[in-house]
C-alpha cells in the first residue's frame, strides 16, 4: 500500500518538477541565446524577466483552440499528448538522489527501479516518435507530411547508434562483477575504475549527437526546420496543442540530459552527496541538477552556433559515420571488458 | 538608308543581316521585327554581344513625332561580357493594332522574365515564349497599366505636382473631383461575386531520365510562400517534389507590386529620387546613384557633379555594398538553419554604417541623398573621422572574424559546396548579374566594364570564383566586401574639399529630350535605369533594370534536381529584395 502512495506522490512531484523545469528551461534558453547573439533577452516580465515563462504559459493556454477542418480530428488531438507523455514517463527510471533512510523506512528517489531501465528508455522514446509522425500525418498538410516523413527516418536511423552505444555501456557494467545490469539505479551505484570513465567519455560526443537527433534539436531539427518547412509537423497546431509539442521537446531534452548525466557523469554522485546521511539526498539532487544544466547548456550552445545540415546529409552522417563508429566502439569495449575480466 | 545608319551608329554590323536594320536614331538601331531573332543571333555569335542586360518597352502614344504605326517600342540593351565597354541598343517599333514580335528567349534565355513583364504591362505579345502569362498582376487584371491611355483607380492628373487636394483648406476625395470617379473598371462579363480565381499555375516538371529501376511515384506540389520565413519577403515558389527532390519550380512574384514605374512617370524627375530608395530598401544609396547617373546623362553640363560629390557618392555606394553583403551573408546562414547568431553579428556592422547614413542623410534606410549634379548634404570632418574609424580599424577585422567562423565551417561546406550549380555560359545567357555572375567565374563588373563616376581612379579587383555554387557566391560576397573596404580607404584618403553641388539646388530639373540608360554595379548586380524624356518636368518612361528580379531567371535552372532544403539556400544566395523584384 505504502509503495503505491509513495509512488503516486513521487510521480506528482516529478511531473511538477519537470513542468517547472520545462518552463524555466525556455527562459534559460532564451537568455543564453540572447547572450550568444549579443542581445539582452527577455527582461520585461518580472525581475530580470523571470516571469516570462508564466506569461508564455498564460498566453498559450488562453489562445483560441482552433482545429482546422481538413485534419483527422481524433489523431490530430491525440498526437501532442502522445508526444509529451513518453518524454515525461522516461524520467521514471532515473535515480535523482541517494536513498534516505528514516528509521525503518527507506525513501528512494526514483519512481521505478526497473531492471531493464535502458531498454525501457529506448522503447519509450520510440513511442514519442509516433506523436510527431501522427501529428504530421493527421494535419493533412504538405509541409507537415514532409516533416513527419523526415521524423520517421531520422528517429529510426539515430536510434541505431544510440542503442549500440548503450549496449557498450551495458557491457562495461560487467567489469569486476559476475553479471552486468540494465538498471540505471545500479549503474549509478557501481564504482568504475578511472580508465573506464575515460573510455566512456570517449563515447559521450557520439551519444550526445544521437540525443540531439532524438530530441529534434538543432542542428537535427529537420522535422520542424523553420527555414524550409516553416514549422514542419506542428504547422497546423496552435495554442496549448503547440505548447504540448514544445513541452515534449524540452522535457525530452531534460530527460536526455538526465540520462546522459547518469550514464556518463555519475548521476547524483559528487562531493558531499554521501548516501546514508541526512544531507546526502539534497546535495545529490543538487549535483544531478547541476549536471543537467551544464548538459542543457551544450544543447543550447549548439543551437546558437550551428547551421543545420540537410536531410539526406543527416542520414548519410548517421549511416556512414556514426553507426560504423559506434560499432567499432562496441567491439573495442567488448575486448576491453574481456581483458579486464578476472 | 544604310549609309545613314553607318554614320549615326558607326557600327559595322548594321548590314550583316540584310533587311534587319530599318532605321537608327542617336540612341539605338531600329530593327525589323521579322529579322529580330536572326539579327540578335548574329550579334550574339559573331559580334560578342552575349549579355542581354535590359529589355523593356515604351509607349509613345501622343509623343511628338510618333504615329499609331510606331506607338510601341521594345528596347533591348545588349552588352558584351568579354569586351566590356558600351553596348548596343536594339529597338523594335510596333504598331498599335498589332503589338507582337518574336520572343528572344531562345537567343537570350534571360529575356524570359523581362518579356513576361513587358507583356504584363504593355500587352505586347512575344511569340514563342514558353509561358507568357502575367507575372506581377493577377490573371483577372483588366488592361495593361503601363500604356499611356490606362488610368489607374483614383486617377487624378497625368503629372505631378497635382493641383491642391485641399482647396480652401477642405479635403476632397479624388473620386468626387475627377470625372472618372474611382475609375474601377471590370472587364466585360466579369462579376466579382461569381468569379473563381484561376488555379495556381503548376510548374513545368522536369522528369528525371527514365532509367531501369526508377520507380514511378507521385509528385507533390508544395507552395513555398508568400507567407514563408525564407523567401525574404512575399515571394512564392511553387515547387513540385519527388520525395524531397525538386523536379519543378515556378517563381511567382508581384505580391509587393505597386507599379513603381507608372508612379515614376507621374512624378517629377526630382521626386523620383526618394522613390528609388524604396526599390531595394537595403541599399538605397546605390539606387539613388543609378537614377541620378541616368538622368545626368540627359542634363548636359549641369549634370556634371563636382569632385567632392563624386567621392561622396562612391563612399556611400561602397558603404552600401558592405551593408548589403553583410546582411546577405548573415541571412544566408539563417537560411542554412543557423539560429540568427551569424545574422545578428553581421547586422552589428550594418548598424554602424546606417548610423553614418543617418548622420549625413537624416535617415537610416531611405536615404534620399543624391541629387542631379551632386549630393544633398555635405559631410563634416567629424563624420569623415567616424567613417575612417570604421573603415580602417573595424571592418576588415570583422570580415576576418566572419571568415574564421564561417568559411571553413564543416556544415556550411556540406550545405553549400556544389549546391545551385550555374555554369558560366548559363549565367551569361540567363542575364545573371552581380555576385551571381562573378561567382560563376565571369569577371563582369559594371564598375570595370563601363566605368562610371570616378571608379576608374581606384585600384580594386573584380572578385570572381570558379565554384559556380552557393559557396562561391558566399565567397564572392566576402571578397567584394574586402574590395569595397579597399576602395573606401582610397576614397577617404583622396576626398577633396569643394562644393558638393553643381549650381544651385533646384526643384525643377531641366532635362533634354532623349533617352539614357544609366547603370551602376549595385550590391545585387547591374542596377540600370532607362529613362526617356520628352523635355518636360516628368519622365516619359522610367524603367528599372532590377538586378534581383532578373537574377530570378536563374532560380529554376539552379534548383531543379536539388533537395527542398537547398531551394531556400539557393534563393538566399541570389539575394533578392522584394521591393525591387516586384516594383
Amino acid at each position: 500500500m505504502i509503495i503505491v502512495i509513495t509512488s503516486v506522490i513521487k510521480s506528482l512531484v516529478l511531473i511538477l518538477l519537470l513542468l517547472t523545469g520545462f518552463a524555466y528551461l525556455t527562459y534559460y534558453e532564451r537568455k543564453l541565446l540572447s547572450r550568444f547573439q549579443v542581445r539582452i533577452g527577455p527582461n520585461r516580465a518580472g525581475p530580470r524577466g523571470l516571469l516570462q515563462p508564466v506569461a508564455d504559459a498564460v498566453k498559450a493556454i488562453f489562445k483560441e483552440e482552433v482545429v482546422p477542418d481538413h485534419v483527422d480530428k481524433v489523431v490530430y488531438l491525440l498526437a501532442p499528448a502522445l508526444s509529451l507523455i513518453p518524454a515525461l514517463v522516461a524520467f521514471a527510471v532515473v535515480p535523482l538522489a541517494p536513498d534516505l533512510t528514516i528509521g525503518n523506512f527507506t525513501l528512494r528517489f526514483h519512481i521505478a527501479d526497473v531492471n531493464i531501465a535502458l531498454l525501457y528508455i529506448l522503447a519509450i522514446t520510440s513511442v514519442g516518435t509516433y506523436g510527431i509522425i501522427l501529428g504530421g500525418w493527421s494535419s493533412n498538410n504538405n509541409y507537415s507530411l514532409l516533416g513527419a516523413l523526415r521524423t520517421a527516418s531520422q528517429m529510426i536511423s539515430y536510434e541505431l547508434p544510440m542503442g549500440i552505444i548503450l549496449v557498450a555501456i551495458i557491457l562495461t557494467t560487467n567489469i569486476g562483477r559476475e553479471t552486468g545490469t540494465l538498471s540505471l539505479v545500479e549503474i549509478v551505484n557501481q564504482d568504475r575504475p578511472w580508465w573506464l570513465w575515460l573510455w566512456l567519455w570517449l563515447a559521450f560526443p557520439m551519444f550526445f549527437i544521437t540525443m540531439l537527433a532524438e530530441s529534434n534539436r538543432s542542428p537535427f531539427d529537420l522535422p520542424e526546420t523553420e527555414n524550409e518547412l516553416i514549422a514542419g509537423f506542428q504547422i497546423e497546431y496552435g495554442g496549448i496543442k503547440f505548447a504540448l509539442y514544445f513541452m515534449a521537446e524540452y522535457i525530452s531534452m531534460i530527460t536526455g540530459s538526465a540520462i546522459m548525466a547518469t550514464l556518463f557523469f555519475g548521476g547524483w554522485h559528487g562531493p558531499f552527496a554521501t548516501p546514508g546521511t541526512w544531507y546526502g539526498p539534497i546535495v545529490g539532487f543538487g549535483w544531478l541538477v547541476l549536471k543537467i544544466i551544464v548538459l542543457l547548456f551544450l544543447y543550447i550552445w549548439v543551437r546558437a552556433s550551428m547551421p543545420r545540415i540537410r536531410y539526406d546529409q543527416l542520414l548519410q552522417f548517421c549511416w556512414k559515420i556514426l553507426t560504423p563508429l559506434s560499432i567499432a566502439y562496441l567491439i573495442l569495449t567488448a575486448i576491453i571488458v574481456a581483458l579486464a575480466a578476472p | 538608308m544604310s549609309d545613314a545608319i553607318a554614320e549615326t551608329t558607326g557600327l559595322p554590323y548594321a548590314d550583316a543581316v540584310p533587311g534587319a536594320v530599318v532605321d537608327a536614331d542617336e540612341y539605338g538601331i531600329v530593327v525589323n521585327r521579322d529579322k529580330l531573332v536572326e539579327f540578335a543571333l548574329h550579334l550574339r555569335n559573331n559580334e560578342g554581344f552575349d549579355y542581354l542586360s535590359s529589355l523593356t518597352a515604351v509607349d509613345y502614344l501622343g509623343f511628338e513625332g510618333r504615329t499609331p504605326e510606331d506607338r510601341f517600342e521594345v528596347v533591348y540593351h545588349l552588352f558584351s561580357t568579354k569586351k566590356g565597354g558600351d553596348g548596343i541598343v536594339l529597338k523594335v517599333r510596333l504598331p498599335e493594332n498589332d503589338p507582337q514580335l518574336p520572343s528572344l528567349t531562345l537567343v537570350y534565355p534571360g529575356a524570359d522574365l523581362q518579356e513576361r513583364e513587358v507583356y504584363d504591362f504593355y500587352g505586347i505579345v512575344f511569340n514563342g515564349h514558353r509561358r507568357l502569362r502575367r507575372i506581377f498582376l493577377w490573371d483577372g487584371f483588366n488592361g495593361y497599366p503601363m500604356r499611356k491611355d490606362w488610368k489607374e483607380a483614383y486617377y487624378e492628373e497625368e503629372h505631378k505636382p497635382y493641383k491642391s487636394r485641399w482647396p480652401k483648406g477642405h479635403y476632397q476625395w479624388a473620386e468626387d473631383r475627377v470625372p472618372w470617379g474611382d475609375n474601377i473598371k471590370y472587364p466585360e462579363g466579369w462579376d466579382p461575386d461569381t468569379f473563381v480565381p484561376p488555379e495556381p499555375p503548376l510548374p513545368i516538371i522536369h522528369e528525371p531520365p527514365a532509367d531501369a529501376g526508377h520507380i514511378k511515384t507521385d509528385r507533390i506540389v508544395v507552395n513555398m510562400g508568400p507567407q514563408h520565413p525564407s523567401t525574404h519577403g512575399v515571394f512564392r515558389m511553387i515547387v513540385a517534389l519527388d520525395g524531397e527532390t525538386i523536379v519543378g519550380l515556378e517563381p511567382e512574384c508581384g505580391y509587393l507590386h505597386r507599379n513603381h514605374e507608372k508612379i515614376g512617370e507621374r512624378n517629377t524627375w526630382l521626386g523620383n529620387i526618394p522613390f528609388t530608395d524604396r526599390l531595394d530598401y537595403l541599399s538605397s544609396m546605390s539606387n539613388n546613384f543609378g537614377y541620378v547617373l541616368a538622368v545626368e546623362k540627359l542634363m548636359g553640363d549641369r549634370g556634371k557633379p563636382p569632385e567632392r560629390a563624386e567621392y561622396l557618392r562612391v563612399i556611400m555606394a561602397e558603404l552600401t555594398r558592405i551593408c548589403n553583403h553583410m546582411w546577405s551573408v548573415g541571412f544566408l546562414l539563417n537560411d542554412l538553419g543557423a539560429f540568427f547568431t551569424p545574422a545578428l553579428y553581421t547586422i552589428e556592422e550594418r548598424e554602424l554604417i546606417l548610423d553614418l547614413f543617418e548622420a549625413v542623410a537624416g535617415s537610416r534606410m531611405m536615404c534620399n541623398y543624391m541629387r542631379f549634379g551632386g549630393v544633398a548634404r555635405d559631410v563634416d570632418e567629424e563624420w569623415l573621422q567616424r567613417c575612417r574609424d570604421i573603415v580602417f580599424n573595424r571592418l576588415e577585422k570583422k570580415i576576418d572574424e566572419l571568415e574564421t567562423y564561417l568559411t571553413n565551417n564543416e556544415i556550411l561546406l556540406t550545405r553549400c559546396v556544389g549546391v545551385g550549380y550555374l555554369s558560366p555560359e548559363d549565367a551569361i545567357a540567363l542575364s545573371a548579374c552581380g555576385p551571381m555572375l562573378r561567382a560563376s567565374g565571369v569577371p563582369y563588373d559594371v564598375r570595370r566594364a563601363r566605368p562610371y563616376s570616378i571608379y576608374d581612379r581606384f585600384d580594386f579587383n573584380v572578385v570572381t570564383d570558379d565554384g559556380c555554387d552557393v559557396y562561391a557566391r558566399y565567397k564572392v560576397r566576402i571578397g567584394e566586401m574586402r574590395e569595397s573596404v579597399k576602395i573606401l580607404k582610397q576614397a577617404l584618403d583622396q576626398i577633396p574639399e569643394g562644393p558638393i553641388m553643381n549650381g544651385k539646388p533646384a526643384y525643377v530639373t531641366r532635362v533634354q529630350k532623349g533617352e539614357a540608360y544609366g547603370a551602376v554595379e549595385g550590391p545585387k548586380g547591374e542596377l540600370g535605369f532607362y529613362v526617356v524624356s520628352d523635355g518636360s518636368d516628368n519622365p516619359w518612361r522610367y524603367h528599372i533594370r532590377a538586378p534581383s528580379y532578373i537574377n530570378l531567371n536563374t532560380l529554376e535552372p539552379m534548383t531543379i534536381g536539388y533537395k527542398v532544403a537547398d531551394s531556400v539556400v539557393i534563393l538566399g544566395a541570389i539575394d533578392i529584395v522584394l521591393g525591387e523584384t516586384d516594383r
